[in-house]
């Protein structure tokens, strides 16, 4: 079994099953193989996060991290910090400071996955890392999201020069400018203006030119984000990116899993990793229970754990096992966990 | 059943903890108790061709409803436009696609607008939500009270209001976050409560499920060592914190879903 290191190494799963511990550890473990790391999280659980020493101002920075005497970079996804990394680097200051952009740009305001591409494209664009480490949002609506890039990108290319064009229509009647767009008159689009007077029936006025305003200033930032969205070609590379889909013997489901590859085909490249988490095996093996209700006990657990890595294993080109760690410390927890990352690249 | 029940029933908390096999054993619990209830689900995918409308199926007995997004948008608007030509239109315009495509969080308030409705025409109907793990049922229950700031008006604005009405109420509304009995389950669960509880004044209690150390606390000293710290860590856990526990549920020895539904049915009184 191989698995090299690349540029970018991204974790999805289905949440709950140990999946941010699983991508700091192997973060550690890249990382005292000498690689400069840097490891993004989403929404990791408290420990972990005091751990890494991410909380307070720490939230949306880069912040240096020692863990066992190995240091790497983390950064934990505040989606107010990126869109205004953004816009200080592209001088669209409008981009921070509009209404509905800021609203939407809250913690749980659901941008998170987009600005994520975004700030992992920055990062790594920043020449500073050989390795970036992403830990997704739980279950398959990263992927959901992936898949929508390229409606987003549509978006760009189509829905933008239709608003363009009913606001060109617009501005030309109140007799001011806009926008400098010259294609504007040639395309005609007499739906628009139609649809909007629709949409404000039941919106209100006042939203839909909060909306069209929200994406005049994203549209000024169009570059940054069809940046962040062109990374999709170098995750689909499989010189460029590992992909590790993450599940657990506790959740004894092979079909999640399943369905988030079949979700995530069409970026997903070929020689991917299911990351089996929690397997019991080595505690069960050496056990010769003698009462009756045990052995039922013993071979249940044993047998839905041999029924699923069977499974996995037919479906699967690669499944790589981690054991359940029976500690109630987090450190523990990547201690072990990064060890047998360890071994892992050994093998390769 | 001497409490009679709310409404509306959410089920969240990490993926992979069980919601879904719980959120169905506790439709099936509310039937069994003679009362009109149905499992709902979101399809959550982006607006967009590949859209194959609600589907509404019976298993086992157990009503199952899983919400398109673009036929819950359309079904708004046909109610609030008077007509169905021009629903139909609107939501299949690349505009309409676009504003709630990138807009976050609109889905959701599509989904709970739908749902809602759905409690509006049926008064006796009883709703099970298996919601989305985590952060995005965060995602979900904030996007109510940040599209309410974003309209600030009109007839949407109205009817925003008016589903945070019932959301937020109580007596309409109550919330399961759903754990394993590990520590760092636990403490996700407590931290999403506290999150929960920040946006909405409805109960939020935590239901901790598959435990195994019910089964096997009797024969400790039979158990290989790391199962055994397993078990007991499990029953440390239970312990310290079982005043926080609404409902303590044990591993179940069968392996089809079905038969983990009916085992469960039986413990699930605490959940009204």
């Amino acid at each position: 079994m191989t698995l090299s290191t690349k540029s970018f190494e991204i974790f999805c799963g289905t949440g709950g099953v140990g999946k941010t511990t699983l991508a700091t550890a192997r973060a550690l473990s890249l990382a005292r193989s000498g690689k400069r790391v840097l490891l993004i999280t989403i929404d990791p659980a408290k420990r972990l996060k005091d751990l890494l020493k991410l909380s307070g101002d720490a939230i949306g920075e880069v912040t240096p991290v020692e863990l066992s005497g190995t240091k790497l970079h983390a950064l934990l996804m505040s989606p107010e910090k990126t869109i205004r990394r953004m816009a200080a680097k592209n001088n669209t200051p409008d981009l921070a400071e509009n209404r509905i952009v800021q609203i939407l740009s809250k913690p749980y305001g659901g941008m998170n996955e987009i600005l994520s591409m975004v700030e992992v494209q920055m990062q790594f664009d920043s020449g500073n890392y050989d390795v970036v480490v992403l830990d997704t949002p739980p279950g398959a609506h990263f992927l959901d999201f992936l898949e929508s890039l390229s409606k987003i990108r549509n978006f760009f290319d189509q829905n933008f020069v239709e608003i363009f064009t009913y606001l060109g229509q617009k501005t030309a009647k109140a007799g001011k400018k806009v926008f400098g767009l010259g294609f504007i008159n040639r395309i005609v689009s007499g739906g628009v203006r139609k649809l909007l007077s629709y949409l404000q029936a039941v919106t209100g006025a006042q939203f839909i030119d909060d909306f069209i305003q929200a994406v005049q200033v994203i549209y000024q930032s169009k570059d940054a984000f069809l940046k962040g969205l062109s990374l999709q070609d170098r995750l689909k590379s499989r010189e460029e990116c590992n992909w590790f889909l993450v599940t657990s013997v506790e959740q004894g489901k092979a079909q999640e899993a399943i369905e988030i590859r079949s979700h995530a085909s069409h970026f997903i490249h070929q020689d991917h990793f299911l990351v089996l988490n929690k397997c019991l095996e080595q505690e069960l093996v050496g056990w010769n229970p003698t009462s009756e209700k045990l052995v039922k006990i013993k071979d249940t657990l044993e047998s839905k754990e041999k029924d699923l890595k069977k499974q996995l294993k037919e479906l699967f080109p690669v499944v790589l096992e981690f054991p359940e760690i029976i500690s109630l410390s987090p450190t523990d927890h990547i201690q072990h966990l990064t060890e047998k990352w360890n071994s892992y690249v050994l093998q390769g | 059943m001497n409490q009679s029940p709310r409404r509306l029933y959410i089920f969240t908390g990490k993926g992979g903890v069980g919601k879904t096999t719980l959120s169905k054993a506790f439709v099936r619990y509310l039937v069994e108790h003679d009362h009109e209830a149905v499992y709902l689900t979101f399809q959550n995918s982006a607006l967009g061709d590949n859209h194959v409308g609600n589907i509404e199926k019976t298993v086992n007995g157990i009503r199952e409803i899983s919400l398109d997004l673009e036929e819950s948008a359309r079904g708004y608007i046909e109610r609030r436009l008077n007509s169905k030509m021009i629903s139909t239109w609107i939501v299949k315009t690349p505009f309409f696609r676009a504003l709630i495509n990138m807009t976050p969080g609109f889905n959701y308030l599509i989904f709970l607008g739908k749902m809602l409705q759905m409690g509006v025409d049926n008064p006796r109907l009883i709703i099970v939500l298996d919601a989305p793990a985590s952060g995005h049922a965060l995602t979900m229950v904030e996007s109510t009270t940040n599209f309410q700031q974003i309209f600030e008006s009109g007839v949407i604005f109205e009817d925003t209001m008016k589903m945070l009405g019932r959301l937020n109420d109580p007596a309409y509304t109550k919330m399961h976050v759903v754990s394993l009995p590990s520590l760092m389950s636990w403490q996700e669960a407590v931290e999403l409560k506290a999150g929960l509880r920040e946006r909405t004044p409805v109960e939020v209690d935590i239901t901790v499920n598959n435990c195994l150390y019910p089964l096997l606390e009797n024969d400790l000293e039979q158990l290989p060592q790391g199962l055994r710290e397993k078990a007991l860590n499990e029953k440390q856990l239970v312990e310290e914190h079982r005043s926080e526990m609404q409902c303590i549920l044990p591993h179940s020895l069968n392996k089809n879903s079905t038969e983990i539904e009916s085992d469960l049915v039986g413990s699930l009184s605490n959940l009204i």
